[in-house]
């Protein structure tokens, strides 16, 4: 059976091995192999597969020059522009946190 | 409560004693009153006041110790309500109250007693208490809850001066009260965090675990908060933190949510939580599509982008401007709620050209304009160069595209895009003169763009791979003429020249123009190549029968049978029937010399290597045919001594020498009054036959156009089950007629489905090939373009619907069905599901020594009168399938046809 992708449609191999758009073979190989030093499939099994299957796609001129031009989806929900920036939590000090729990 | 209510009330008789706890158990007889259900739903829900007063009504009403407890219940959870919304002393006065009326009530209200007690001291009174050492431990248990239940001030804690300075809990409160402070102020170590002297049975327990919580949000370990989350205990005062701080982690707006806690969400979020609001308000609203909804939701969604990430204001804008073109919204419009025009770059215009390709509104011209304006900006901006890999996709992408217009329209559309089209400048008047620039620095004429095979040659010119050029090659096989073939394989055959696959096309080519020289000198340099290939010894084969057969219609005897002696010095014409054919050419040679005596000894011949006589006489009558000699076949010619044993199938045989044709390249006729036969002997014996025969005989006769026979063939086939069903459901709707649009789509995706199951790629693509071709709206028709993917059960009413349909489907109107209705498909044919009931079991058997002489005398009369089959051309052998159809299949690419049978 063959394994299914870990990617979803608006994942960025790019984005996931932390390459630019223009990387040569050579800089793509590179970007994965640190990759996988830093999440082993021993340790992080799931970001490991991410990172095998964004190199999978990268990895193939072909397939990844398919992927550049049909990875777009210009329906995908306008909040989902925000999907890869991490939420900010800003350090606000105690009171807030306290006076949820003062609010009964 | 009023005196009066009191009084009324002492005079109730004295209920049972109560069960310590929070109200007892009901007794039984009041669970079927439905006042009593709706009494314990308002407590659940949390309305006491209500519910307090229908269990007054009801205790009035009934009076029992059952109504009581229920009431005691509404008191308690009246009592708690009022401590919730701090009315300590009215919560107070309402206990002492039901004490004093109803003394038996003791120990229901003994735990909201502790609570009402513990709520009117001070905590300094509660801590009092601690000191005291001859304190009961239950009443120390009951503080401790209090504290762990209602303590929100760590610092009056750890300062309360009522204990000694070294108390574990003000100690612990010191810590914890830092921990605090430190965890939500900045970044905290967890070995700052490990808190020892706080043991898990401390009253303080969960404000460790709500730090460690706080401080896992912030690492950011959502794991690790959930895991602390989950560790503090749900009754105790830092667990109503819990809500908020799940809510930051989902990133999902949490509704009812206290006040306190949405502004801690707010203040944590800061300005990009408000950004993810105004983007989902946007995407509402462009759902909803209402102009006056979605202009001000983009004013609100660009302000708080350029707020909270600045960075990403252009990519927005590029979004939104993508969006809006589809909201049929003016640009102009768009572009003042944006406060600025979208950056026309190659990220844009992929989202463009990608919107343009939408199925529901495929603009195949406008999407080419597209995606070449992002071709343009893309290698402009450095994400690929001008030759790679990229634009080699991106124009077999274009050239795919194109394929949605219907080869009789695309020279029209070539024309007026020439006429017309006068690039996109207008699209970049209010562009930085960074994107004018790229849109100008690449102004060659772009009109290839709508033509297919400029694609594809700058395709293959950038990717010189045999998989490109076989997309090129199969787009042209899908045209008209040979022209745009050869200039697809010639283009493969500079690019890839020690590939034989384009010498052999071009081969084919030749051949089928008639052009036999031509094709020997390709045919040699394939040889040179790849001698061994099967298909470059196949192709030898092939072009030399066609040489010997030109040499016949030229009446040059000694040439063709030159010919036919190199043939028979091939290893490979000895493979399967094949001698059969040589000794069928040898005939037609002596009939060309006028030699009798000849022709009887090689077409015994035949029939001995081949094993019947019918697929002879095709065979024979045939190769006369081509050869323009069907008026010099005459009675001495035939032997009619040939031996018929009389166990010979008619479909059979038909089948095998429509194999042995398509082998040689040559496609043989069924003569047209051999149907009635094989239809009745499909019918009688329809499982005599095995697949791949009745498989060859559904192609021949679907070549034919002789669609009953493909139907029933087809059927005969799907009746055999097994792996070879996807197969025959794909002849079967190749075998409907036109009239039967709805029906024939069916058969092909249940074809497509099966296959997919099966892993037969090339049967799906086939597949879907017919499908699209006998679309009943063409390349436009959503049903087409659409999935092909069937539910098993979609898939097995197909099957047996096809199974049980033994007659040819008669001539109806119909209207337009949906393919997968959840109607039963086509009951007007259910009627003819036993038709196959009407032939008994006595009638199964062999074409008969008076049935055989019949279809010999057919044969015969049409080889005497020397009928002509409709007018022959060059390309006849080849000819192409019904409009929307493949063309005929290729003949068995390996050796030894004959071990189909």
């Amino acid at each position: 059976m063959e394994r299914q992708s870990t990617l979803g449609p608006h994942d960025d191999p790019r984005e996931i091995l932390g390459v630019a758009t223009n990387a040569t073979d050579e800089e793509i190989r590179a970007a994965y192999l640190k990759k996988v030093k830093e999440h082993p499939p021993e340790r992080s099994p799931a970001a490991f597969e991410r990172i095998r299957d964004a190199y999978e796609v990268l990895r193939d001129p072909r397939r990844r020059a398919l992927h550049l031009l049909l990875s777009a989806d210009p329906w995908a929900p306008l909040a989902s522009l925000l999907a890869d920036r991490a939420p900010e939590r800003r350090f606000v000090g105690p009171a807030p946190w306290l006076a949820v729990l003062k609010e009964k | 409560m009023s005196k009066k209510n009191t009084h009324r009330n002492q005079g109730k008789p004295s209920p049972a004693p109560y069960p310590a706890g929070t109200g007892g158990t009901t007794p039984d007889p009041v669970a079927g009153d439905p006042a009593f259900a709706e009494l314990e739903r308002l407590l659940a829900q949390g309305h006491s006041k209500p519910a307090l007063e229908l269990a007054k009504q009801v205790h009035k009403r009934v009076g029992t110790s059952a109504s009581e407890v229920l009431l005691i219940k509404a008191y308690v959870a009246r009592i708690r309500s009022l401590l919730n919304s701090g009315l300590a002393v009215e919560a107070k006065a309402l206990l002492e109250l039901v004490r004093q009326r109803y003394p038996s009530a003791k120990g229901a209200l003994a735990e909201i007693g502790v609570d009402v007690a513990t709520r009117q001291e001070s905590l300094d009174d509660l801590l009092r208490h601690l000191n005291d050492p001859g304190l009961a431990p239950e009443r120390r248990a009951e503080i401790e809850t209090t504290i762990r239940r209602q303590l929100t001030d760590l610092g009056a804690l750890a300062q309360s001066p009522v204990l000694p300075a070294e108390h574990a809990l003000r100690d612990a409160a010191a810590r914890l009260q830092k921990a605090c402070e430190a965890v939500t102020t900045g970044p905290v170590e967890d070995d700052a965090l490990a808190l020892p002297e706080i043991s898990r049975r401390s009253p303080l327990a969960p404000w460790k675990m709500l730090v460690r919580a706080i401080a896992a949000f912030y690492r950011p370990d959502d794991a690790a908060c959930e895991h602390w989350l989950q560790l503090i205990d749900p009754d105790s005062a830092p667990a109503r933190l819990a809500p908020a701080l799940r809510a930051m982690i989902s990133r999902h707006a949490a509704s009812g949510l206290k006040p306190a806690a949405s502004f801690l969400i707010a203040q944590v979020g800061g300005k990009m939580d408000a950004l993810r609001g105004a983007l989902q308000s946007l995407d509402a609203a462009f759902a909803i599509g209402r102009r006056k909804q979605i202009v001000p939701a983009i004013q609100n969604a660009v302000r708080a982008c350029r707020e909270a990430c600045p960075d990403l204001v252009d990519r927005l804008r590029q979004h939104i401007g993508v969006y809006a073109f589809r909201a049929d919204i003016t640009y102009e419009q768009v572009r003042e709620a944006m406060g600025g025009a979208p950056r026309k770059g190659a990220y844009f215009w992929r989202l463009m050209a990608r919107q343009a390709e939408d199925p529901r509104a495929m603009a195949c011209v406008p999407a080419c304009t597209m995606w070449n304006e992002f071709r343009r900006h893309a290698i402009h901006e450095g994400w690929f160069a001008a030759d790679g890999p990229e634009v080699a996709a991106l124009y077999l992408h274009m050239a795919d595209i194109l394929q949605h217009v219907p080869r009789e329209d695309l020279g029209d559309l070539q024309q007026s895009f020439r006429d017309r089209y006068s690039g996109r400048s207008y699209d970049y008047m209010d562009q930085a003169p960074s994107i004018r620039e790229a849109a100008r620095k690449y102004n060659e004429d772009d009109f290839y763009i709508v033509f297919p095979e400029q694609l594809y040659a700058r395709a293959c010119a950038i990717d010189p791979d045999p998989e490109v050029f076989m997309r090129w090659l199969e787009w042209a096989r899908q045209g008209s003429g040979w022209k745009l073939e050869e200039e697809a394989a010639e283009a493969w055959k500079r690019a890839l020249p020690k590939d034989s696959r384009p010498l052999l096309r071009l081969m084919e080519l030749a051949e089928k123009r008639g052009a036999l020289k031509k094709a020997l000198g390709y045919l040699e340099q394939a040889e040179s190549l790849a001698a061994l290939n099967p298909e470059v010894r196949r192709g030898r084969l092939r072009l030399l029968v066609a040489t010997a057969m030109r040499h016949i219609e030229q009446r040059k005897a000694h040439l063709a049978e030159r010919d036919i002696e190199d043939l028979e010095a091939l290893p490979q014409a000895r493979e399967g029937d094949r001698p059969a054919f040589l000794a069928a050419l040898r005939w037609t040679v002596c009939v060309l010399r006028s030699d009798p005596d000849g022709a009887a000894r090689h077409l015994a011949q035949a029939a001995d290597l081949i094993g019947s006589r019918v697929a002879v006489a095709m065979v024979t009558s045939g190769i006369a045919d081509f050869c323009k000699l069907l008026d010099r076949v005459t009675d001495r010619y035939y032997n009619r001594n040939i031996v018929f044993d009389g166990k010979e199938s008619l479909a059979a045989a038909v089948a095998r020498g429509c194999a042995l044709g398509d082998d040689l390249g040559w496609p043989l006729t069924i003569p047209p009054g051999f149907e009635k036969q094989l239809l009745d002997e499909l019918k009688r014996t329809p499982g005599a036959m095995e697949a791949r025969q009745l498989r060859l005989l559904a192609e021949a006769a679907l070549r034919l156009d002789r669609r009953h026979l493909a139907f029933a063939a087809s059927g005969a086939g799907l009746a055999k089950g097994g792996v070879t069903e996807a197969r025959f459901l794909l002849l079967r709707g190749r075998a409907l007629p036109e009239y039967e649009p709805e029906r024939r789509d069916q058969c092909f995706a249940g074809a497509a489905e099966l296959a997919r199951r099966q892993r037969d790629m090339g049967l799906v693509d086939e597949a879907v090939e017919c499908r699209r071709g006998h679309s009943f709206m063409g390349a436009f028709d959503p049903l087409a373009k659409g999935s092909s993917s069937m539910s098993t059960d979609q898939l097995n009413k197909v099957l047996n619907r096809e199974k049980q349909a033994g007659e040819f489907p008669p001539f109806r109107t119909r209207k337009f069905e949906s393919p997968f209705d959840d109607e039963p498909f086509f009951d007007e044919d259910d009627e003819d599901d036993d038709d196959e009931d009407e032939f008994d079991d006595d009638d199964v058997g062999p074409v008969t020594p008076e049935e055989f002489d019949e279809i010999m005398n057919q044969l015969n009369d049409l080889l005497g009168m020397g009928k002509r089959r409709g007018p022959r051309h060059k390309y006849r052998r080849r000819r192409p399938g019904p409009p929307g159809q493949p063309g005929p299949p290729r003949p068995p690419s390996g050796p030894g046809q004959g071990s189909l049978f």
